[in-house]
Parts: structure tokens; sequence; C-alpha cells
């Protein structure tokens, strides 16, 4: 048979069924009778899930309207993808947790609907007492489109075991002498995977994929990704050449950190320090080495601290609007707030205290909690997040994949960065 | 799928035949037209499979390439050849185009010269060769999602197979870290998993080959050589086109092994078209755009297909 | 290549293949030893062949909190549906396109083929949006009936029409002359014919269904009815910790009974493959 023919064949047969595309749209019909609402989360972690169970079974109870309620964990590397490949296909559910470098886009999409009406409404819910830096990066126009339900800081988890053993001073003794600064923390490091073959220090999801988290690291230098206002880049800049020249010597010449495709995991006793927000700290729960936990060292720039922010948004195209704001006015309310503490840094003023903290972080101590979680909440930088930041993220990621590799010139690849990203700042 | 039509098709030949002695009035259910009958109801469901879940998504697809579409928001409106221009404008596209097809070639020539060994050797008169042929044929059968992440872990730096190298004195690469290396760890893994196929398909063509020729060649004098290449390829020229044109649209096709191993780094290097298109289209929420890449591919495999078309005329040693 | 290899040549070769079938075997069993080891031992160096302090606790993990069994049987049903009716859909369209002469047959041959080059990346959107109209996302519905009546097909129909070509026709001549009719010549004739091809279409369609990932991924959203590959991917949680030795002994429960079933029957497997008609 003709190749050439057949080819016109298929051909005709496509623009035959183009005029059938022509007639397709979206349908999504308002169920009536008892509703079932579904809210998207990352993570699988078998406490939380109960927990958020028994709220909602309370909730059930006296809401006959609500036939089901379900948490259907999404894996964590790839949340934001499946959440909105769900909402592409109208599949969307109707509340969601978005992370914090998603928020931008989130927020001002029209993803999500404002929640102050129905929040302030709600008897008992005291929404003044929702922490104002806790709530900004949520807010468009004044009104809230999330309910930042874990504001958890970044701080140093630290297996003394591991420190003592490679002859080191531990961080407590440090900070009383007034040095627990990245210098001595990388040289600490260093010393540990000399003599014991283990990591010096991890950041925790880094991976070298994950640069936001980077940010727990160059915010010592007080550097920046990118201005204020999201529409220049500062990878070029000063303090951020200087930041990314000390990490690069630190992974690759003085091997204080696990370079790029090695693992090492803290919580199962193969790094000295790690750092990563304070809603892991359940990991420690069984581990066999004497640990702490500490703020992050101070940098040339002074004191800093980094957060992480997580929210729960109703998403409009989840079909219950209504239905899911009232849910999530009751699932945040104090009391539940409270209970969500033992894993989640609550953002409201009564709860955050240190000792309200400790009565459920019960492997936490009253100064630990104070230190890292309560000052890191009131003065923490939010991880950075830009508009369109699916693609700016990978642009940035694949940008830096040159600066892991040993003999890299820090500051040409950080100019090239920015020449690469600049488009899309100023979109 | 209904079976009624074609038992009706099945009866028919009694009450259409014509009853012999009369004038030749041709009957209305000719061969011709309870072949056509008959041939249609057959391919029915393959045939409307294909137009409801193979060329009605085409044809969406050509037409949401046309569109921006916000994923987010619920936007959606017509933008003209906006996403074609964005196409010709796209700076990472060369690189994407490179890696797909570093991928691709490097992915086929591996496979069908690892196949083709691995194959000849088989081919031996020798003991405990099916052995051989389970364990070589056995990665078909594992799961591919599994198959990748064990050689995830085993191609970290401080992973299996460089704890193996030290073993033996060498020092190995970052694999899934350094770009040529990501590269060649991505179409290794994929290589040692589906190669039992094509070497199967390579064994059973080999064993289809006249014992007598290569006896024949052997009293002339040729060597191993010249009986491989004189004899041996020409035969099996078909199957080798036929697992080439496999392996190539399979390779076009390789998404899992990315996602798992490198996510597309470092840099570009193994971001291959499938991969940026489900970027674009799924995490970039560019669905549009991911919609255009989409033409792109289907136009490069059917340039692809064309060309196989020609070579097979000339290469082809001949055809059943 | 009758006579006998002298001694050498048998020992290199023997070698060699030893040394080609490392890059196969290890990969299987280090994923097997080290579901075995405590999570502490997986990047152990030297690495270790064998746990030296072996443990279960991993495939107790495995089944902790996640309905593993669940989804082991969405993949098994699923895969079992979807080969059964590629076979049914693909022997009917490639006899058809092989035995019977009819108008248009190889402009529809080609139209089908189109299936064939399309790569699943391309259509999966327009797909899920058509399956979501139905209501059928977050259903098994789409895993079946897109590789059964859709592109994933088209390569088994063109197995079966290759077979049939290749088949002599005086058999079925005879038969349709006896007028048992197209479905009964089929049925009782050609398809017993056919085993060797059908058995290679089982083998294909059956792996590429068990391998399914970006479908399931974009498909499904409920725990309980993922299949296995995207449930594998699943093994890891930030908030657990590392799961390295519980995502090893998952993949292990998947890989280890489809390698010794075909351990068992690798003859017919392998065999099976070969005949396909694809020469």
């Amino acid at each position: 048979m003709s190749i050439r023919r057949g080819l016109a064949t298929a051909a005709a047969a496509m623009s035959a069924t183009l005029v059938l595309a022509a007639c397709g749209g979206e349908g999504s019909g308002g169920d009536k009778g008892p509703v079932s609402l579904r809210m998207t989360v990352w993570t699988s972690n078998k406490p939380h899930l109960t927990l958020f169970n028994e709220i909602a079974a309370e909730y059930m109870k006296a809401h006959p309207e609500i036939k089901e309620i379900k948490f259907d964990p999404l894996p964590f590397e790839s949340y934001s993808t499946a959440l909105t490949t769900q909402m592409t296909g109208g599949n969307a559910p109707d509340l969601a947790w978005v992370f914090e470098t998603d928020a931008v886009d989130f927020v001002s999409s029209g993803a999500l609907v404002p929640l102050d009406d129905t929040l302030k409404q709600t008897s008992g819910y005291q929404y003044e007492d929702l922490i104002p830096s806790t709530t900004k990066l949520w807010k468009r126009d004044d009104k809230l489109y999330a309910y930042p339900f874990s504001t958890s800081p970044f701080g140093v988890f630290v297996n003394r075991d591991l420190l003592k053993q490679a002859g080191q001073k531990t961080p407590d003794e440090l900070i009383k002498e007034g040095r627990w600064d990245w210098t001595t923390v990388l040289a600490e490091g260093a010393e540990v995977h000399r003599s014991t073959g283990k990591a010096g220090i991890v950041i925790r999801d880094f991976e070298y994929k994950e640069w936001s988290n980077a940010a727990t690291f160059w915010g010592g230098w007080k550097a920046e990704p990118w201005s204020a206002d999201g529409r220049t880049c500062t990878f070029d800049s000063a303090p951020m050449v200087d930041a990314m020249t000390t990490l690069h010597k630190g992974i690759f010449e003085d091997k204080a950190m696990p370079g790029p495709g090695e693992s090492a995991d803290f919580f199962t006793g193969d790094a000295a320090m790690t750092i990563t927000q304070i809603s892991r700290g359940a990991l420690l729960d069984g581990v066999k080495f004497d640990w702490d936990l500490v703020p992050l060292p101070a940098g040339p720039g002074g004191d800093y601290s980094v957060i992480g922010q997580a929210g729960i948004g109703v998403v409009k195209r989840g079909g219950h609007t209504k239905e899911a704001k009232d849910f999530l006015a009751y699932f945040t309310n104090p009391q539940n707030a409270a209970k969500f503490a033992a894993y989640f840094p609550p953002p409201r003023d009564s709860l955050l205290t240190a000792e309200n903290l400790a009565k459920t972080n019960p492997l936490l101590k009253t100064e630990q909690l104070e230190s890292v979680v309560v000052n890191g909440v009131k003065k923490g930088v939010v991880k950075p997040g830009h508009a369109g930041q699916a693609e700016l993220a990978q642009r940035v990621r694949a940008g830096l994949d040159p600066l892991w590799t040993p003999n890299a010139d820090v500051k040409g690849v950080l100019g090239d960065l920015c020449k690469n990203i600049s488009p899309l700042l100023e979109k | 799928m209904s079976v009624s039509p074609r038992t009706a098709v099945a009866d028919l030949p009694k009450g259409g035949s014509a009853p012999a002695g009369q004038p030749p009035r041709r009957p209305f259910w000719t061969r011709r037209r309870r072949d056509q009958l008959a041939g249609l109801a057959f391919i029915t469901p393959q045939l409307l499979g294909s137009a409801v879940f193979v060329l009605l998504p085409i044809a969406l697809v050509l037409r949401y390439s046309l569109y921006e579409w916000n994923v987010l928001a619920g936007d959606f409106h017509y933008t003209g050849g906006d996403n074609y221009t964005q196409l010709l404008d796209d700076a990472n596209l060369p690189q994407v185009l490179k890696s797909t097809a570093l991928f691709s070639v490097g992915l086929v020539v591996l496979n069908l010269g690892l196949a083709l060994l691995l194959a000849v050797l088989l081919n031996q008169k020798l003991r405990g060769m099916t052995v051989f042929r389970t364990l070589f044929f056995s990665p078909v059968v594992v799961s591919l999602v599994a198959w990748t992440i064990v050689w995830g872990f085993l191609l970290q730096n401080n992973g299996g197979i460089n704890g193996l190298l030290h073993t033996v004195g060498i020092d190995g690469p970052n694999w899934l870290r350094g770009e040529g290396t990501a590269m060649v760890s991505v179409i290794v893994v994929q290589v040692f998993k589906n190669v039992g196929l094509n070497m199967v398909l390579f064994l059973a063509a080999l064993q289809g080959v006249p014992k007598e020729l290569y006896e024949a060649a052997r009293v002339d004098g040729a060597g191993a050589w010249v009986r491989f290449r004189s004899i041996t390829l020409p035969l099996i020229s078909p199957t080798i086109l036929l697992t080439s044109v496999i392996t190539i649209v399979g390779s076009l096709q390789v998404f899992a092994q990315i996602a798992v191993l490198t996510q597309g780094g470092p840099k570009l290097s193994t971001t291959v078209l499938v991969y940026y298109l489900y970027q674009q289209a799924f995490q970039f929420h560019h669905f549009g755009y991911g919609a255009t890449l989409s033409i792109l591919l289907l136009l490069i495999v059917l340039a692809l297909t064309v060309l196989q078309w020609q070579m097979r005329k000339r290469w082809v040693f001949h055809e059943s | 290549m009758n006579r006998k290899l002298p001694l050498r040549t048998r020992v290199a070769l023997y070698g060699l293949l030893c040394v080609l079938a490392i890059p196969f075997v290890f990969p299987t069993w280090w994923m097997v030893t080290s579901s075995f080891k405590p999570i502490g031992d997986i990047f152990a160096y030297p690495p270790k062949l064998f746990p030296t302090d072996p443990t279960v606790s991993a495939y107790k993990d495995v089944f902790d909190g996640r309905p593993f069994v669940q989804q082991y049987v969405n993949s098994l049903y699923i895969a079992a549906l979807v080969t059964a009716g590629t076979m049914i859909v693909s022997s009917l369209a490639g006899y058809a396109f092989a035995r019977i002469r009819f108008r248009g047959q190889n402009a529809l041959f080609l139209v089908v083929l189109v299936g064939l080059l399309i790569p699943s990346e391309v259509t999966i959107v327009p797909l899920f949006q058509m399956f979501n109209d139905l209501g059928l996302t977050n259903t098994h519905w789409p895993l079946i009936l897109v590789p059964v009546f859709g592109a994933p097909s088209v390569m088994a129909t063109f197995i079966m029409r290759q077979f049939f070509i290749s088949l002599p026709n005086e058999l079925e001549e005879a038969a349709r002359i006896d007028g048992i009719g197209y479905f009964g010549t089929f049925r009782r004739i050609a398809l017993p014919l056919a085993r060797p091809a059908l058995g290679a279409v089982a083998i294909f369609t059956f792996l590429q269904s068990w391998n399914l990932y970006l479908e399931p991924v974009v498909y499904l959203s409920s725990p309980e009815k993922f299949t296995l590959p995207q449930a594998l991917t699943q093994y890891v949680d930030s908030y657990g910790g590392a799961m390295w030795n519980v995502q090893l002994a998952a993949a292990s429960l998947t890989a280890i009974p489809v390698l010794i079933v075909f351990v068992i029957a690798q003859k017919q497997f392998i065999e099976g493959l070969a005949h396909t008609g694809l020469k």
C-alpha cells in the first residue's frame, strides 16, 4: 500500500475528528444531599492522619449533611503536580494543603476562595488570634485565601554522641562561647566526616534539587534569590556569591556535607547535624543517640531564621466551597489548632508559647522550643516563592546544577543563572 | 463487543447462494459484499477504539495548542498561533531535542548491539544456555518502576555501583549528577531492562537461518566474520528493522525512568521531549504549550516512520 | 555450527556470559537482600552482598497503614482484564486485516496504526478530560478501556496480522467451503493455529499493563485504587523519614512472584514471544 495515501487518510481522519473536538466542555454539577469532602495532604504519617480523622469524625457527628471527609495523601515530591493535575481534569479536591513556595500562584490565580468571612463569623474562632506575620503570605487585597496551619521554623538537630566521638564541641557549648556560626559548624562537620566517615551536616530535603531549602544556609549572609518585588534576580549579588562560595567549599573541599548523589539520614544516625523543620521532630522518637535542637548558626550577616509554611485552602472548583469552608473553620478552631501543635507550630498568638508547645511536644525541652520555634516564627523569613513557581524552580534548579561540581566557577554560574531566569521574573 | 452481526454473517451463505440451474442472477450477498461486511465487523472494536481513544484525543490536542490554558484559574482562551511562536523562540528546545536524539540513538544502538551480541552468544551449542537466556530476560518481567528505583539506589554516588567499582580499584563517577553520565545511566538502565525482548527476537531469527548456507560458506573458506556479515545480517535484516522500529518508538515514550532517576537533570541533559512536555503541561501549567509540544512530538514520530519506511525498501534483504 | 567448540573457546564464552549477566542479576539480588537490611546498612560501604543482621521489619512496614494487598489485587486484575480484552480485540482485527478482503482495508489499517506511533503522553490530558466528563476518573475503567481498545492494543493487532499473513490459507478456505461462516472459521480454525502469537500478545500485554506508570498517576487519586508501580513511589514520606528499606521490600514483593512464575514457565514464555511472526 502506498504510504503517502495512507498518511493522507490518517490526516483526513484527524481533521474529521477535529470537528468533533469543537464540542467539549467542563461539567461539574452541584450535588444535592449529603456531601463528601476531600482534602489533599502530603503527609502519610499515621499519627497525623489519625488526628485528622478524629477531628473529622467529631465534625460529622454534628453535621449530618456531610457524608464523608477524606484525607487524601499525595506523594510529597510530586504533590503540586498531582494536585494541579487533579484540578485540570476537574477532579479538584474540596480542600488542599498548599506549600509556601506555591502560595503566590494559588493565592493570585483565583483557584482558592476567600476564607475570612466564614472564619470571622464562626463563633469561638478568634480570628484576631492569628499572628499577622503568618498570614501575610496567604493574603491578597486583605482577603485570606488559606489558613497557615503549619508555620514551622528550621532548626539544627544535633547528634551529640557523634560530635563527641569526633572530638568536637557540642552546640550548647558553642552557643555559650558565642561561636555558634557557620565557620565553626562547617569545620566541625568536616572533622566529623574525616574522623568517623559519617556525614557532617545535612540540609534535609535539599539533595541539590530542592534549592529553596538552601535558603536556610544563605540566610546567614542575608542573601536573597530575588528582590522583594520579585522582579530582579539577586542570585548574582555579593552576599549570595559569598554564601554560595562558602557552601561550595564546605561541600567539595572540606567535605562537611554529603555531596550530590550521596544519601545520609540524620535520624538513622548517619549525620552529626541536620537542618530541618521542627515538624520533623517526631522522627526523634526511638533514636538511640543523645540529641539536641538548636537555632540555625549565625552567618556573616548575623542571626537569622527561616520558616517553612503550609496552608489549607478551599478549592473553588471542588464544588462544595460552602461546606468546605465550614469544615475548615472547625478543623482549625483554637481547640483543634492546639491538637495540631503536636506536629505543626500553630499560627495563633495564644498557642505559640514555649510552655504550650512543650505540652504537645514531649520530646522537646522548653528552652529548645523557645529559642527555635517561638523566636523563629516571630522573626523568620519564609522560604522563597514566586509567581510561576514550578517553572521558575525548575529553571533555577537546572541553572544551579553546574555549581554542584568540584571545579565550579561560582560567580559565573550565578551570573548565568540570573540571565536565564530574568525573563521569567519580569513577566 | 456485540456478536450478533458476525453470527448473522455466518448464516448468510445458505440463504444467499442461488439455486443451481437458474439464469445467472447475481445474488445480493456476493463473496465481495460478505467479505466487506465481515471485515468491517471484525475490525469494529479496534476501529472504534482508535477513533475514540487515539484520533479524537489527537484532534483535541490540536485544538488545545491554539489556546492558553491556566489550570489553576480555570482560564481557557484562544491565542491563535502564540504557542507556535513560543515553540520557535523556546531557548530550551534545542537542548531538549538534542537530549531526545541522544537518548534515542544511544538506546537503539546499545540495545540492538547488545541484543544481537547476546543472541549470537546464546545461539552457540553449549550446555546451560537456557539458564543464561533466563537471566538476561528476567529484567523484562520485573516491574519497570521497581527496576528503576533499585538502579536509583545503586547509582548514587555512595551507592552499590561505585562501591563495587571501588573494591576493584576504580573511582566511579557521580552517575546521576554528571551531565554526560546521567544520560548514559538512564540509557543503560533502560537497555538492561528491555534488551531481553530484542535478544529473544534475534535468537529466533538466527535459528531461522538455514544451516546449509553456513556450511556452504565454510567450504568456500569464508571466516566467521564474513559469514556473519554476508549471511546472518542480511537474513535477519527484517528482524533488525522491526526491533529498531519498536525500540525507537519506545525510546520516545520514556517517562518513568527519567521521572524516578534524574527528573530531567542535571541542567537539561536528560530532559527528553516527552519529559519536557510533561513538565510544561502538568508542572508549569502551560497546557496549551504542552499540547503544542505534543504536536511537535507527533511530527517527529511521523517523520521517523516515513524515514524507516524508506530505509526498509533499501536495506532489508527480503520480505515475507 | 554443529561441530563442538574447542575447550578454550567454551571457557571464554562462559566467562563472557557470566560477566554480561552481572548487570541483569545484581540489581534484583541487591533489591531483595537490601530489603532485609536495617536502614542504616543500605548505603554501607563497602556494599554488603548479604544482610549481616537480617530483619523483616521493612516487610511489616510495607503493609502498615497502606492498602498494599488491595493495590496488588488491583494491578493483577487490571492486567488480567486488559490481557483478555486485548487478545479478543486484536485477534479479531488482526485476522480481518490479514485474511478478509474489504474496501478501505489498507487505509483503515493505517488509521489504526496511528495508535502505534502516538506516545501516551500526547493524548493523556484529552483522555483524562473525556473520562472525567463521564465520571470515570479515580476508577479503573480508563486503565482497562484505553489499553484494550486504544493505542496500546495496536501493537497486538499488528502482531496478530503478521502472524495470520504467515499462516497457510488452505485450511480456512476448506472450512469456509464447509459453510461454517467467517466467525466460525476464525474461532475454530484460525484462532487455534494462532496460539503462539496469542501467547506472545498475552505476555506483551500483561507486562505492559503491569508496568503502566503515567496513566495511574494521572487517573487515580485514592491509595486503595492505586496500582503497584504507583504504590511503590509512595514509600517516601518526608514526615515519616527515610523509608529506603520499606520501598525495597515493597519492590521485592512486586517483582518476585512474577519472576518465579517466569522462571517456572520460562520456556513457554520466551519461545512464545519469539514466535510472534515478527520475522
